[in-house]
């Protein structure tokens, strides 16, 4: 029981002091709204995905699926005819270009007699028109309202598309209102509809299941080699991996925040009990027992965390909002199409926000309330006791601090285990990082106080040893904001330049040629490649067939290639010699890209079993390639093993070399000779590295946004840790100002003591900085995707974050500056 | 089996079609928009483009057990009561709807591109354990997923099937299967010929020209075969009905809808009659039927010789309605006084046409078994 004298003894401190209340609520709630803005952002983006591919999966379980990415029609009637299967719903889709605004839509052929248990809210959709019309006529287009806006369409209109290499005339026959954003894209057709439009009379592209776990033998014995049985579930994890790499980024990024969070609620609360060090000192000298003190910080310390993380849900949601329209944004050009509109306030991160304000609280107030509580009664009463505690623990702190870091490299590195692993060694570097940096004040203040500094400076250098217990945490919260903006650019820095470099040696033909529909599966004129062979200029050729299929539930890309010389210097081999690894490919190994390798735990020398048409066969790894163009895999099949395995001589794309044209001359001349180019995409690989770089650029934009925002918590946290200091040193302000010093200087003495702390912080950001840099290039990028990269330091970031730490230090000690020299010195000299 | 949902598809729009299952009784009885009852689905008119069913015609068989699409609307009707060999009762009924869309052949090359739908229903009704159950099918007329072919005869909606032999339709084997329920029957053609109904199978069904349909049934088919009700098979016999009708007709604007009765009395006489209903639920005069004897010779029944009249009712949970599921069916001239009573109140079809389609007892001057469809209650 906490006694109602102490707890009421709380509550009217609390009340008299409304600064230090407002500045441990401040901490407390910028703690949880960072925390709950990121990730209401990230569950917003996640969720809008989830519903839109709810909304094209529906309910089904299984999903039917050919390896050449389509289901022979006759399949599907033999299983349609076939008494006690279970529910199953033909689809046909594909991508198609709305010609007038270059907008790329998906293409949704359904057959609205078998959609009932899948896509409810889809059949829905299909159910109002005019069945006859839907059924018997083959250009009836349902869209949803915000899609026909976006096309300048409506009811009755005409909608031209391109889509399977030829222009399609369509007429809307419903604009259905926009309930769900999932449809915004969406081009609803009936199935026949969408077979002619996409150029598939034979086939359809899968076949949604509603199966019970014990019908799956059943279904599986009615599969040809060719077909396989996809677990929806899985497939759509599949899909969500998609953006892995992008939620790893805000994933790190609100814990950043969190622990940042954590620091300021740390300051707020130990402040809050330093300052009573008196009133607990004479409690204790007239008998109040330790343990009944401890339990009156608690309390109060609940209720702080109370209030704080119920501000800070607020402040999240607002901040979230922004974030989100953000998050969407990159979202939305680089992977699927979401829409901020369906965000809804998830409860997860709102709990999760309010758990670790709560818990942040107290956590962070359990080691000075045990001072409070603990210690005698005499020396309660003097503050210099506790600072010259704090000074003792320093170093021990900072011997702990090395440690915990060391073995945060050794877990990151060493420890086997997935990207959890990665990330626990990084928090782990992180603690220690931060435990180490208040011991670093006496240090730079030793240093100080050997340089010929004067006035003002030479005051506050004096001044930072003696307020090591509360700038310490306040430094430490800087300095891992400073540390992970460093550690982020870094990261970003070397996977540009890993990315560039990659680019740069594989795009080295002049002139690529593949179909306008190529991400589809469309393929090349088979008599293209013969004809491009014959024109002069062209020196080499090296010819790809690239196929996307499941293997063990996650996407595998398969390239059966033709490659020529100059195409195979583009390829870094991981572990064996270039001669080794293609010797091996012409004698038909594959090989396969380091992503691949980590997740099969295959390398050179070993075998890889593949499925096709013709059933399972089995390869020879000759090689691993360096590759970041998936972080599900890639392969490389020599391309007679292809033909052979998948019955198909067809390809997908051309790369071209020429050693007499530049790539754009070389582009007219293929145009001029051979009349199928026409209908064809034909880029300069300058464009292709162009295109790629800024998808890169795009991705990070965000990374940039949450590295301010971690950082303007942080400026708040030094700001309030400034704020309480002075609050405690209006008496010593006092004093200075009766003895002549001036307001300006007593303002510049705090802006003094300020930036040196943001000089202790910055330095030691750019050790940590580069040490989480190494981690999370090396250790996290690795463990999460399968790929590695070198490290790219720069002095740039380095040099930029001295700066930001010292700007930032200097901004948050303006507002306390300035109210402290305009305070009227006299009541505080009389005071006590 | 008249006017049965001449045209009930025709007005079909999208809406209900899906394939959804019903929704649950305890829902909200007034809604129920996916669901319209039969007769508002006959407000629309077919294409101009097909054939209608004008005159008398020259039936040719085995091709008229086959399709007819230049007709809007054709199907194919099974029903009838059945029971184990220790005398446990089924009713099933088996209904294949075919449903030109459009007249004509399809524009464009995709084969999944059809003018001609089928509808199934499907339903036992468990006697015993009071409970009807009842599924509802579709497909496009395309790629082999549904169709008819008459040598063989082979009409088929996925894996529900009607097959007769390369001699003739009989025996015809039934196989339609659903999540609950299934069924695998073989019926013989039994005894009794084939009855043409109406003007020599040229039913008037209202005044206007044209209204009216090609019509003949199979009254008495001795039926054996099995049926599932959930896991369970019951090795079953008794005998079927098979009605079919092909026309492009709608019902005329003042009628709502109709009360159609098809018994076997055990004497081995079937009796078939049906009640035209105008709006006020009056019986019209283009009510008709048949008395087929034991040997096939046959009696038509119109208004000036039958007697019809509701004495029962009961409300659906599900959609609302009250349908008339007790009724005396009299034929005074030939001693027949029938009291008929539904052996399961709630047969009701609320599917994407809902109807009352179910089995029924006969008692009174005669005993015997049979079925009973309305439509049009609201």
């Amino acid at each position: 029981m906490v006694s109602p004298l102490l707890l009421r003894a709380g509550i009217t401190y609390q009340l008299r002091h409304p600064w230090q209340a407002f500045l441990a609520l401040l901490g407390i709630s910028m703690g949880v709204a960072v925390v709950i803005a990121v990730d209401l952002a990230n569950s917003a983006a996640k969720a809008s995905f989830e519903l839109s591919a709810e909304q094209v999966r529906g309910a089904a379980t299984h999903r039917v699926t050919g390896l050449d990415g389509r289901v022979p029609l006759n399949w599907y009637r033999d299983y349609f005819t076939t008494p006690n299967l279970p529910p199953a719903a033909p689809v046909v889709s594909g991508r198609a270009l709305h010609v007038a605004s270059d907008m790329s839509l998906q293409l949704l052929g359904l057959d609205i007699f078998q959609e009932g248990p899948f896509r409810g809210e889809l059949g829905e959709t299909l159910a109002a028109g005019d069945l006859r019309d839907w059924l018997a006529m083959p250009d009836q287009l349902i869209l949803s309202a915000s899609a026909a806006q976006a096309l300048g369409t409506g009811p009755g209109e005409t909608v031209r598309l391109r889509a399977g290499g030829r222009l399609h005339a369509l007429r809307v026959a419903h604009v259905h209102p926009d309930d769900s954003s999932a449809s915004r894209d969406l081009l609803l057709v009936d199935i026949a509809t969408a077979q002619s439009l996409l150029g598939m009379p034979g086939h359809i592209s899968y076949v949604d299941i509603l199966a019970r776990p014990e019908q799956l033998p059943r279904l599986r014995e009615r599969l040809p080699p060719s077909l396989r049985l996809v677990d929806i579930a899985q497939q759509t994890e599949g899909t969500l991996n998609l953006s892995a790499a992008f939620e790893l980024n805000l994933t790190a990024m609100s814990l950043l925040a969190m622990l940042v969070g954590l620091f300021l609620i740390y300051n707020a609360m130990s402040f809050s009990i330093v300052q009573r060090r008196n009133l607990f000192g004479r409690l204790r000298a007239v008998g109040t027992r330790a343990a009944e003190i401890y339990r009156v910080v608690l309390a109060e310390a609940l209720v702080l965390g109370a209030v704080g993380s119920l501000l800070g849900v607020l402040l999240g949601i607002l901040l979230g909002q922004g974030l989100a329209q953000l998050v969407a944004g990159t979202v939305n050009e680089l992977y699927y199409r979401v829409a901020v509109e369906a965000q809804q306030l998830s409860p997860l991160p709102l709990l999760k926000g309010v758990a670790l304000g709560m818990l942040g609280t107290l956590l962070a107030t359990l080691i000075p309330a045990r001072q409070a509580a603990t210690t005698p009664p005499v020396s309660t009463l003097s503050r210099a006791s506790l600072e010259h505690q704090t000074m003792r623990w320093l170093p021990r702190l900072a011997l702990l601090g090395g440690a915990i870091a060391t073995a945060g490299l050794l877990i990151a590195f060493v420890l086997p285990g997935g990207l959890p692993v990665g990330l626990v060694g990084l928090f782990a570097l992180i603690l220690g990082m931060l435990l180490i940096t208040p011991a670093c004040i006496p240090l730079f203040q030793r240093l100080l106080e050997r340089t010929p500094l004067k006035g003002t400076w030479r005051l506050a250098v004096r001044d930072l040893n003696r307020h090591v217990s509360r700038l310490g945490t306040a430094a430490a919260a800087l300095m891992l904001a400073l540390a992970a903006a460093v550690s982020v650019a870094v990261m970003v820095e070397s996977m540009r330049t890993a990315v560039s470099d990659w680019l740069n040696a594989l795009l080295n033909a002049d002139l690529y040629i593949a179909t306008q529909d190529f991400a589809q599966g469309a393929t090349l004129p088979d008599s293209l490649p013969t004809q491009v062979a014959q024109l002069q200029a062209v020196t080499a050729i090296s010819l790809y067939r690239s196929r996307k299929f499941d293997l063990d539930g996650r996407p595998l890309t398969l390239i059966g290639a033709d490659l020529a010389q100059p195409s195979r210097q583009g390829f870094r081999f991981v572990d064996v010699a270039p001669a080794q690894a293609w010797a091996a490919y012409d004698r038909g190994a594959v090989l396969i890209s380091e992503p691949l390798a980590n997740r099969l735990g295959s390398a050179a020398g070993g075998r890889i079993v593949l499925p096709s048409p013709s059933g399972e066969r089995s390869y020879a790894v000759g090689g691993v390639f360096r590759d970041f163009a998936s972080e599900h895999g890639r392969l490389f099949m020599p391309w007679r093993s292809y033909q052979e395995a998948w019955r198909d001589r067809s390809s997908t794309t051309l790369a071209l070399f020429s050693e007499t044209l530049a790539p754009g001359q070389l582009k007219q001349q293929v145009l001029r000779s051979v009349p199928a180019a026409a209908n064809l995409l034909l880029t300069e690989a300058g464009v292709v590295y162009q295109e790629s770089m800024a998808v890169f650029e795009r991705t990070f934009r965000i990374t940039n946004v949450l590295r301010w925002l971690s950082l303007g918590v942080a400026i708040v946290g030094i700001l309030s840790a400034l704020m309480a200091i002075q609050l405690q040193r209006r008496k010593e302000f006092a004093v200075l100002r009766a003895l002549g010093m001036t307001r300006g200087q007593l303002a510049a003495l705090i802006v003094a003591e300020s930036v040196l702390l943001g000089a202790v912080a910055a330095l030691m950001s750019v050790p940590t900085g580069i040490l989480m840099a190494w981690v999370l290039t090396e250790a996290v990028q690795f463990r999460a995707f399968g790929w590695t990269m070198p490290l790219t330091l720069e002095l740039t970031p380095q040099l930029l974050n001295l700066g930001l730490g010292l700007l930032a230090a200097a901004l948050a000690a303006l507002y306390p500056a300035w109210s402290a020299s305009r305070s009227d010195p006299a009541p505080h000299l009389r005071e006590d | 089996m008249v006017l049965r949902g001449i045209l009930l598809l025709l007005g079909l729009s999208l809406a209900g079609c899906d394939g959804s299952p019903p929704p649950d009784a305890t829902q909200d009885t007034g809604r129920d928009t996916g669901r319209v009852s039969v007769s508002e689905r006959m407000a629309a008119q077919p294409d101009p483009g097909f054939k209608r069913a004008d005159r008398p015609r020259e039936f040719d068989f085995p091709a008229d057990h086959g399709a007819h699409p230049e007709y809007a609307t054709e199907w194919w009707y099974f029903t009838g009561n059945l029971a184990t060999q220790d005398g446990r009762p089924f009713g099933y009924q088996l209904t294949l709807f075919r449903v030109g869309l459009a007249a004509g052949m399809p524009a464009g090359d995709a084969p999944l591109r059809s003018t001609q739908m089928y509808m199934g229903h499907l339903a036992i009704t468990d006697i015993r354990e009071q409970r009807h159950h009842s599924q509802e099918r579709f497909s496009r007329a395309a790629a082999g997923l549904a169709g008819a072919r008459t040598v063989p005869l082979r009409v088929w909606l996925g894996s529900w099937a009607i097959s007769g032999q390369a001699t003739g339709p009989f025996p015809l084997r039934l196989r339609a299967d659903a999540e609950d329920i299934e069924i695998d029957l073989t019926l013989q053609p039994g005894d009794k010929p084939r009855v043409l109904q109406g003007d020599a199978g040229w039913s008037q069904k209202s005044a206007a020209p044209g209204n009216a349909s090609y019509y003949y049934s199979h009254t008495r088919l001795p039926t054996s075969g099995r049926l599932r009700v959930g896991d369970a098979w019951y090795q079953v016999s008794g005998n079927s009905w098979l009605d079919r009708e092909w026309s492009s007709s709608a019902l005329g604007p003042d009628q709502a809808g109709w009360d159609w009765f098809a018994l076997h009395l055990q004497d081995g006489r079937d009796l078939m009659f049906y009640r035209m209903r105008g709006k006020q639920g009056e019986a019209q005069s283009f009510s008709q039927g048949v008395l087929v004897d034991q040997h096939g010779e046959t009696l038509k029944l119109d208004l000036d010789n039958t007697r019809l009249s509701p004495n029962q009712h009961w409300q659906s949970d599900a959609s609302g309605v009250r349908y008339p599921v007790g009724w005396r069916l009299q034929v005074p001239g030939k001693g027949i006084d029938l009291q008929i009573d539904a052996r399961v109140a709630d047969q009701e079809m609320n599917h994407s046409v809902r109807y009352w389609e179910g089995a029924v007892a006969v008692s009174g001057s005669h005993r015997g078994v049979g079925y009973l469809e309305m439509s049009g209650y609201q």
